[in-house]
Formats: structure tokens, sequence, C-alpha cells
């Protein structure tokens, strides 16, 4: 094996690592929407993008550090999100659950279509913390904004989890998700936990969608349809419904694109990664950490 | 005075009561992408369009073979870059009073939109559509060829590139090597590099050290420009459109990879690369046909700028084909009515057919027998935030 290929492998493994981290990101905010609700949100990927486009509006219009357009970004999506869970869920009939995915889906290209329609379809610059740090281990670096993507990333993971395993809210959470009429009846206000996950769920989204525009240090409206396959897929393989499927799943996704790209070629990259998604949906259709499902 | 009273009151009535005498109108259709990730193009290119036709309605419009007058107008039809929508559009269009079309934007498009008209004209077998088109946007070379009934008005990038690189050898006689940067998923892109940049690189003695590519959604560029950087290449050729151009761009500065020249695509020479990247992309050489270098380049640019656009190699080819369909209608002695629909579409078809010079906004292009044209044009830098011109072939 060549030298210099070698070290290509290790980078593209590093570098496909860290950015692998918003692909969890998303993941879990997928996860977590079907975890609680049972429903598929596919506007997902475009309430995150919208949400990073506030962050950048914000950006443009006065002068605020990264860290300050990043937070702006998450609680965009925050609110977004929400307007999601009310429009596509609240009041669709549980009874009816293609009814709501497919509200997602005409969500999806709604917000979408109004991001291109108020950006023109321009990339913007959009700031990035780090930018120009890096630490270098001999041929092999790791960039900076990367490590921090991947430090806001973590930390992002950890936060939910506290709100998950450690909090009151965390505890509904989990009730609703696991018997929502016993925890009704148990006096949990079932809608408003499920408003309060679809806030969270779009937060972490907005971070991811933060984080992605931060790493490429543009933003464009082409990163939504990105963000939502790879989010599905980071979901299948992890699991759904589990967030530690969807951090491993994640990094996989990450890891395999760039190794595959490394290896295989631009053109031939995707074809790996959706054959991994192949092997994942018929051999383990759970997912690494979801239930094994029982087969025809 | 009684009676006058009642007679001027009586004209005064009449006057109101008359209906407005119709004014003649001829239609031209524009169409393209402007919603969608490159809608940016087709919106640039629908406010050149309205702004063309106002600065020829002030000037009288157009006359008529009856020698009467008539205003244009216009209308704009998003095809979303895509190319079923794009047949539809241009099936609808057809159906309309239009006499002629402006469009499309995407290479994509435009080949299988080509495609459903009728090859060769007054061919009684060739049941395909008799429509004449003239491209402003879809760039990819030789499109023309498909039918008799288009026409484009595309500059020729084989001919640009040439020229570029051939700028390059003999300014810069230290460069040696190339490395070549493609979006392999975009058509005009793919074409540009391994058909135009590449060959025109080689052609002028340049050897081409290596290849990186990605896709028109990839957010990651970190291993084609880890292979740029050991590739130590003179000149970085990048053939790819603002988004990933500037992801591009962004990755090489982090790398600290510094190329004595950068050569862009056409299509980046626009406001969009330099909203998204214009520190990255100081310096940045790419081959327009559009530069505010002359009075009446300046005049258009601001008149479209009224109208809410930009005016860029495409924008400026939409304003270009109208003020050309001016003298085309003009010339080719049209009635404008509704009954004389398509023998008025084919007299515009056969004036386009027939021109072999026309005046555009960098000087005189010239028109090719099977459609295409040769346009003048300029190399432009990204310079400050804004693209100044740093070498003029034609001067």
């Amino acid at each position: 094996m060549d030298y210099y290929f070698f070290i290509d492998l290790i980078q593209s493994l590093v570098d496909g690592l860290l950015f692998g981290t918003t692909y969890a990101l998303i993941g879990i905010g997928f996860t977590l929407i079907f975890g609680v609700m049972r429903k598929l949100n596919l506007a997902y990927g475009a309430a995150a993008l919208a949400g990073t486009y506030v962050g950048l509006a914000a950006s443009l219009t006065m002068s605020l550090p990264p860290i300050v357009v990043f937070a702006i970004s998450a609680l965009g999506s925050g609110v977004i999100g929400y307007i999601v869970y009310l429009g596509c869920f609240r009041f669709t009939p549980a009874s009816h659950p293609m009814a709501s995915l497919l509200a997602s889906v005409g969500m999806l290209l709604f917000i979408d279509e109004l991001v291109i329609h108020l950006s023109h379809g321009m990339p913007y610059p959009y700031p990035s913390a780090l930018r120009n740090a890096e630490l270098t281990f001999g041929e092999l670096w790791i960039r900076g904004d990367l490590l921090f993507v991947f430090g806001i990333c973590v930390l992002a993971m950890g936060v939910l989890y506290w709100l998950l395993y450690r909090t009151p809210l965390g505890l509904a959470t989990r009730a609703v998700s696991q018997q929502p009429r016993a925890a009704q009846l148990c006096g949990i206000p079932t809608e408003r936990v499920n408003a309060l996950t679809f806030v969270i769920a779009g937060i972490l989204g907005g971070t991811a969608g933060a984080m992605t525009a931060a790493a490429v240090g543009v933003l464009s409206p082409v990163i939504a349809m990105g963000l939502t396959t790879k989010g599905l897929i980071v979901v299948v393989i992890g699991g759904l419904g589990s967030i530690p499927g969807a951090i491993i799943g994640g990094l996989m996704v990450g890891a395999a694109e760039n190794v595959f790209q490394l290896l295989r070629g631009v053109t031939e990259r995707d074809i790996y990664v959706m054959l991994l998604l192949f092997i994942f949906l018929t051999l383990r259709p759970g997912g690494l950490f979801g239930s094994t499902a029982g087969r025809d | 005075m009684k009676f006058n009273t009642l007679a001027a009151a009586s004209i005064a009535a009449l006057t109101v009561a008359m209906p407005a005498v119709a004014e003649t109108t001829v239609k031209i259709a524009g169409f393209g992408a402007s919603s969608g990730v490159v809608g940016v193009f087709g919106q640039n290119s629908s406010a050149a369009m309205q702004a063309a036709t106002e600065t020829i309605n002030a000037e009288g419009g157009i006359t008529l073979a009856n020698g009467t007058k008539a205003k244009l107008v216009t209308e704009y039809y998003d095809d979303r870059c895509n190319a079923e929508e794009g047949i539809s559009v241009l099936r609808r269009i057809a159906t309309t009073e239009a006499v002629v079309a402006v469009g499309p934007t995407c290479s994509n498009v435009a080949e299988p939109l080509f495609g459903i008209l009728q090859a060769k004209v007054d061919d009684a077998g060739d049941t395909g559509l008799q429509f004449p088109i003239f491209t402003d946007v879809a760039i990819k070379g030789g499109l023309a060829g498909i039918s008799e009934w288009v026409f484009r008005n595309t500059p020729s990038e084989a001919a640009m590139y040439d020229n570029l690189f051939g700028w390059l050898r003999a300014t810069y006689p230290d460069a040696k090597t190339v490395f070549g940067g493609v979006e392999e998923d975009f058509a005009h892109s793919r074409f540009t590099w391994y058909q135009v940049m590449k060959v025109a690189a080689e052609k002028h003695g340049f050897e081409v050290v290596g290849e990186g590519q990605w896709l028109l959604n990839d957010t990651n560029f970190s291993n084609q420009a880890r292979a740029m950087r050991r590739a130590e290449a003179d000149i970085v050729a990048i053939s790819a459109h603002p988004f990933t151009t500037c992801g591009m761009l962004r990755e090489m500065d982090r790398q600290k990879i510094k190329p004595q020249v950068l050569v862009g695509l056409t299509s980046s020479s626009s406001l969009e690369t330099l909203t998204g990247c214009a520190n990255e992309a100081e310096g940045l050489i790419i081959p327009t046909s559009f530069a505010p270098v002359n009075d009446a380049a300046k005049f258009a640019a601001n008149a479209v700028a009224a109208k809410g656009g930009a005016l860029d190699l495409h924008s400026a080819a939409a304003w270009e084909n109208f003020m050309i369909l001016r003298d085309v209608l003009n010339a080719s002695a049209i009635e404008g009515t509704a009954e004389t629909i398509e023998s008025d579409r084919r007299k515009i078809r056969d004036a386009l057919a027939a021109l072999k010079t026309v005046e555009g906004l960098l000087g005189t292009n010239q028109r090719l027998p099977d459609g295409e044209a040769v346009k003048p044009y300029v190399f432009v830098g990204a310079k400050d935030g804004g693209w100044s011109v740093v070498h003029n072939p034609g001067s």
C-alpha cells in the first residue's frame, strides 16, 4: 500500500467522522420525532435549513460573532419546527398517518421554495468558528472548524441526553413515547410534550444546518435535500427511535461517504452509501440499535 | 351659447363613450428556470426581457407588414430547470399568440426540448413542433444543430477557453501544469471541463496533472483539495457553478493552496460568486461575453437593474435576443394577427436563419449557418468584490 494512499485513507476517515457528527444531529432529530410520535417529519431537513437562514439573515443585518449566529440558527429552526408541528401534525388525525407524512412532504417543498425565493438561490457566506486553526500530526491534520463542529455536535447530543434522562420534561417525553394513553391518564399533557419535542428536534436540526454551513463556509438552498436524505439514511442504519443508533449511524455514513469517495470516486460514492442502506433494510431492517423485525 | 355648451358636452360624452382603439401587440415568450436553485438565472433573464421590451416600446415598438406599429409584450414561463417541465412549457407557449420564444436556462432542458421540434424545415414527414426558439442561456456547445427551428445567442466556450489558455501561456510563461476541478453531475460543468477547458489547456502546452470531481449538492471538498495541494499545479481551473465553486475555493484557502492562476466557469462570472465568496474568489479569471465596458452595455445593465435583475453573460444574451428580434420582426413583415400566427413564426425563423451578423452589447456577433453564434468576449477577474476586465482579446 502506497504511503500517501494510507495517509489519505486515514485523513478521509477522520474528516468523514467529523462531518458525520452533523449527520448524527439530523438523524437524532428525525429519530426523536419518530420515537415520540411514531410519525416521520420529512420537512425536518428543510426546516433546519430555513432556521440556518434565520441566523444568516441576522448576521447580514448586524455584525455578530459566529457562536451567536449559530445560536440564532438553532432557535430559528426550533420555532420553524413548532410551525411544522402545528401545520402537519397537531390537527391531523392520528388514525391517518399517511396524511401527516404527506403534509410534511408538502411542507418540505413549501419551505424549500420559500427559502429559494427569498434568497434567490444565491450562495451566501456563512461564518465559521476557528476557521484558520488546525491540529497537525505529521502528514495528518484536523481542521479547527471541523473540530469545533464536532465539539458543538457532541455538546448538543450531551444536552439532549441530559434533557431526556435527567429532567421532568425528558421523563414526560419518554412516557409519551412508550405509552401515550397511559401518559395522558397520568396527567402528562401529551400535545405540549409533542410540541416541545418538535422544538427540541428543530433546535438540533438548526444546529446541524448551522454546522454544515459553517463547515463549507457557504450557505445555499441545495443543502436541504442532502440534510433530509442523509438524516433518513442515518436513522435507518442506526434504528428508528434510537438516539445512540443515530449517533453511530451518522458517524458511519460520514466516514463511509468520505472513504468511498477516496476509493471509488465521487460518481460511485453514493452508490456504496445506498448499498449500505439497502443491506441494512434487507438484513437488519430495525437498524443497529432497533428491534429485530420478523420476516416473511 | 346654449348650443355651444350642448355641443361641447356632447363631444366630451362621445369621447368618453367611444371605445379606445385596441393597441396591436406582438408577444415574445421567455422561458427557463425562474425558481429552484438555479432560479436566479431565469429571474435575471426575465428582468432583461422586461427591460428590453420597455426600451423597444419606448422607441415606438415594431412595424408590421401593413406599416402600422405594434407594441411588444413578453411573459416569462418557469420550467424549473426540469426537462419534462420545459417541454410542457414550450408546448403551452406554442398554443399562445407568442411568435417566438427565448430560452431555456439549462442545457439539460435544452437538449431534449430541441428534440421535440421539427428537425428540418419543410420536412412533411416530421411532425415535430414548428416554433422558433432563440436561446439565451443554455450554453452547452452544439445544441442548435438538433433542429432548424433553434437559434442560439450563447457564446462559444470552446473559442473563449482556447483564447484564454493561449493568453495564459503568453502571460504566465512559467506556468506549466493545470489541475481541474469539475462538478460531475451538471451537464454544462462537465462538458466544459472535459470537452473545452482540458482540451484547450493541453492544446496550449499545459500538462493536466490531476482532476478533482464533486457533485452539485456536495458540502465536503477536503479529499479533492488534498489531491490538488499535492499536485502543486500552477493553474487551477474550476468548472462548477457558484455554490460549489465557493465551497472549493474556501477549502483551497483552508488548505493554503495558492496557484499562480485561478480559472473559473463562464456561468460563475456572476454576482452569485462574489456574494458567496468574494475574498476567496479574488483573482479568479473567467471569460465572459458580457461586461459593462461601453455605453450600450452600461445602459442595458442599468435598465435591467431597474427591473430588479443583474446583467451577466446570460441575461445580457436575453437583452441582445430581444434587440435582434426587434430588427428581425421589423424586417420580416409579419402581420401580427391570430390568423397569420403560423406564417409569422415561419417568417421569423427564416429571418433568423438568414442573419449573418448582428450587433451585440460588446460588438458584432457572427451568426453561423447551424444556428450558433460567435460572440465577442473579454476576460474578467474578481477584484475587490467586483468583476473587472483583465484582458480584451478584441482590442
